[in-house]
């Protein structure tokens, strides 16, 4: 496998001018040129699923499954959605008719922003590329700059992207940190950046200097709130599922599991039993559990669990040497626990106990809105009661992370867990200027001749009157006075009729003959 | 009339904790709430429609007319818009159906981002607040930092706010750089400021800190193209029009015009034409024409008209006493000229009543020069020809495009409006100023028996998993590779006439089958 070849800081300025130059030649204008481009994306990972989950085992030890769902049929499938609907998306849309503006057949066109930088994480390297689908058919040409994380898998894209897309518009870039500081002080016409809140902070601001609009794919410590009412099995089943999938790094992952005191021990028990199921006696040797990305990371991450107060009853195990922490969880955590001071993003899964729902949607409340919030009971009022009483990128009922899935819904946060939104058609969105047109015909100056000086009072008088929008409902707190002419104008109308019944038909058979 | 007292900077923190406390007891989770609170703030404005007029008369000596058509009936319109759209963009929106997700039947849910700040600048200061409608139909709380420059307009909003809408909600922050540095330092859920590049800067990096969404409507160059083949007289009596409004202060002016040289002349003879007629011999006498907002603007707009190298034709009057520059246009300006000049690759906008005409070769060494700038606000292209208009806005980039005609894009509720590169991000209006404010959350419900279909997904991964999932799980390219022939389709076309075929020649046989 090829090692990864950052690349050099002084050709990058020119890699954003040649593909700005090749923007600007025109030749994305085309669909069929975008389509065959996302033809071309899906084909490069469908050809080399085998190498996809080699590289992703080299660099997380990640079981090839987990590449499979997470990674490769995710992005084949928006290489897919977008192929199937860019005609629509590209199409100029058609406004609403409306006698103010209908003279100006108003239409929204579709327009590239241009040239744009995509900065990708080590976690799901290929879920987070899905959003160059929107570029690419958006007409954008884009930078991706993937994880210094994930070597094998950086150095099999920058392998595959020039062999498969137009290298004109398309490029990987990479490197770490001197890379991405070189990227980001070039102007460009969209950022996304999915990552960590840190760097989330640096990339704004970089990007305030030159007016870049931005998107960012945070994560934050997303809940998981067990009701008393939950199917306790399914329950933990679930969790530890979406916990422990590419040990514990995934933005939407459950970071903590809030349930009441007085079921705790109920879930606990469910938990044990799916532990052994998944990954037996031993879960080191297990081929279903993935490594941590980085020295870095492992130490975060043990750190915060040697420093724990609460107690491990599964997992616990550590060695830095094959960067493994075993899939643990620990109970009793209280809310000042060091697991509970940052995103966790690894595999340890606290469990705390609170008295009832209100008290975890107080607290939930009482910190940034997580990227994603998951609750579990068999009672769909308790679901509902706490989607209505928080905020969080997406909610889950009775599962997770299956909001990845669906091409057709937004996928962002909001708050801490960051703006803006990808997948499928916002993807496209994203990447899109919504850009109005409008054409003036002469004869409208017969119908607006008031908005030319000199101002007359007779102009101003029209001005206040025909050209000012009336308000067609009462005020709040007054009677509906409008209606209840119509409907006295209306009843008169019918009384009246009724009365004269015979002349009015006289007059209508008069008229027939 | 009162004048503006500026809001204490102590009391700001406790302004936006009051309005996220009132959030946050969910006062505006009812749509019927936020409609009387939409109709209320037409009716603010619809009530006080001639202190409104005085107002701006006094902040820009603007002509009251102006006011009704750019700034009044705009927002009242956008009221209205939002009012009668409510319950259509607040409900959940279904996700289309697809195998792979209806089991979860997926929605979206139209959640208020929290509480948000919308800085509104001096030249517009009712239109630049519709994005308000938006805050409002979304279930946020917003603060409204009106400008500084117009303290008359500024302190009638101030009074108004309280009477009309719900206090515990809906706050008016007066101020300049002090109190926008102190609203700044805080967290909000969203910031909309609409202003000049430099500041935009200043609120982006600041916002940065907190990773608070922005939406930036600022500014630049918008250029008008005049083909050759336009109508002259049309043209310059729109584009006169559009320039000399609020004395040029309006994002989305002409800040110049390109034109053909050989045609030039026909087109100056137009605008010397509609410039008598619509301010006669004195213009500075003209109850038509607006005036400077401040000294400071006064200064840079005349200092810009002072270097010119071109030829003033019209106006060119100027009198600090009363920040009066009269409508003036100016021929044979070079693109190096101090009204087209450029500071650090940004391009100055003139902002004000003076309108440069820039003489090319031909139409396409005007896109040339725009294409080689940063995208403006709006780009205007007058022809008689449509095949031109349509040229000129499919090889550049622009927020808004209009043909034969300025500034009707801030009127269409139904349509974005906002900018691109150098003149902003984000849009407003409609639909657009709720979506901007609102938080789009998908909401999915997943049965159990979904665990029968997706078994595969939970450990231990067996070989026999790992194949289900490289084969069925894994989703189908159903088009071929590009370039090469469509060996599917090919395959069903065999298949068909082959069929028509075996039918055709044992057609008597079929036909027993059927009778018997």
């Amino acid at each position: 496998m090829a090692s990864l070849v950052y690349t050099p800081v002084h050709d990058i300025p020119q890699i954003r001018e040649h593909l700005r130059a090749s923007f600007r030649r025109g030749r994305t204008d085309s669909v069929a040129y975008r389509k065959e481009q996302l033809l071309q994306l899906a084909y490069l990972f469908q050809d080399n699923v085998p190498r996809f989950q080699k590289a992703l085992l080299a660099d997380l030890g990640r079981p090839k499954i987990e590449t499979n769902l997470f990674d490769l049929s995710i992005i084949i499938s928006e290489c897919m959605y977008a192929y199937k609907n860019i005609e629509s998306w590209t199409k100029p849309e058609k406004v609403p008719f409306n006698i103010n503006w209908f003279a100006f057949s108003p239409k929204v066109y579709k327009e590239p922003k241009g040239t744009v930088l995509i900065i990708t994480p080590f976690n799901f390297p290929l879920y987070c590329l899905a959003p160059l689908t929107g570029a690419i058919a958006a007409g954008c040409a884009a930078v991706v700059k993937p994880s210094e994380l994930t070597p094998a898998t950086s150095a099999l894209l920058t392998e595959l992207f020039p062999k498969y897309l137009d290298n004109d518009l398309y490029r990987v870039v990479n490197g770490a940190v001197e890379e991405t500081t070189k990227l980001l002080e070039l102007q460009w016409d969209h950022i996304l950046y999915t990552g960590g809140g840190r760097v989330g902070r640096v990339v704004a601001t970089a990007a305030a200097i030159h007016l870049t609009p931005v998107t960012l794919e945070l994560g934050g410590k997303c809940p998981a709130v067990v009701d008393s009412n939950a199917d306790f099995d399914m329950a933990a089943k679930r969790i530890l599922w979406g916990k422990m999938t590419n040990a514990g790094q995934t933005c939407v992952a459950p970071d903590y599991v809030l349930v009441p005191h007085h079921v705790q021990s109920k879930l606990v028990e469910a938990f044990k039993e799916h532990w052994f199921t998944f990954y037996g006696s031993d879960s080191h040797t297990s081929d279903s559990f993935s490594r941590i990305c980085s020295e870095n990371h492992w130490d975060r991450i043990s750190g915060m669990l040697k420093n724990t107060q609460g107690d491990v009853i599964l997992g616990g195990e550590m060695s830095k040497e094959d960067k493994f922490i075993a899939p643990t969880v620990v109970t009793n955590v209280s809310f000042t626990d060091s697991l509970m001071k940052e995103e966790i993003f690894g595999p340890v899964l606290p469990i705390i106990s609170v008295p009832d729902v209100d008290s975890a949607l107080d607290y939930i409340n009482s910190h940034d809105h997580p990227l994603a919030l998951y609750a579990f009971s068999n009672d769909a009022k308790v679901c509902d009661y706490v989607r209505k009483r928080t905020l969080s990128g997406s909610f889950l009922a009775n599962d997770l992370l299956l909001q990845a899935n669906v091409s057709a819904v937004p996928f962002g946060g909001v708050g801490g867990s960051g703006y803006g939104s990808h997948k499928g058609k916002f993807s496209f969105d994203m990447f899109t200027h919504q850009r109005p047109v409008l054409r003036s015909p002469k004869w409208i100056d017969l119908l607006m001749s008031i908005r030319y000086p000199p101002y007359t009072d007779k102009s101003l008088k029209r001005a206040n009157q025909a050209a000012m929008p009336k308000i067609p409902y009462p005020r709040p707190g007054e009677s509906d006075s409008v209606n209840w002419m119509r409907w006295s104008v209306a009843a008169f109308t019918v009384v009246l009729v009724v009365a004269n019944r015979h002349r009015v038909l006289d007059v209508i058979r008069a008229s027939r003959q």
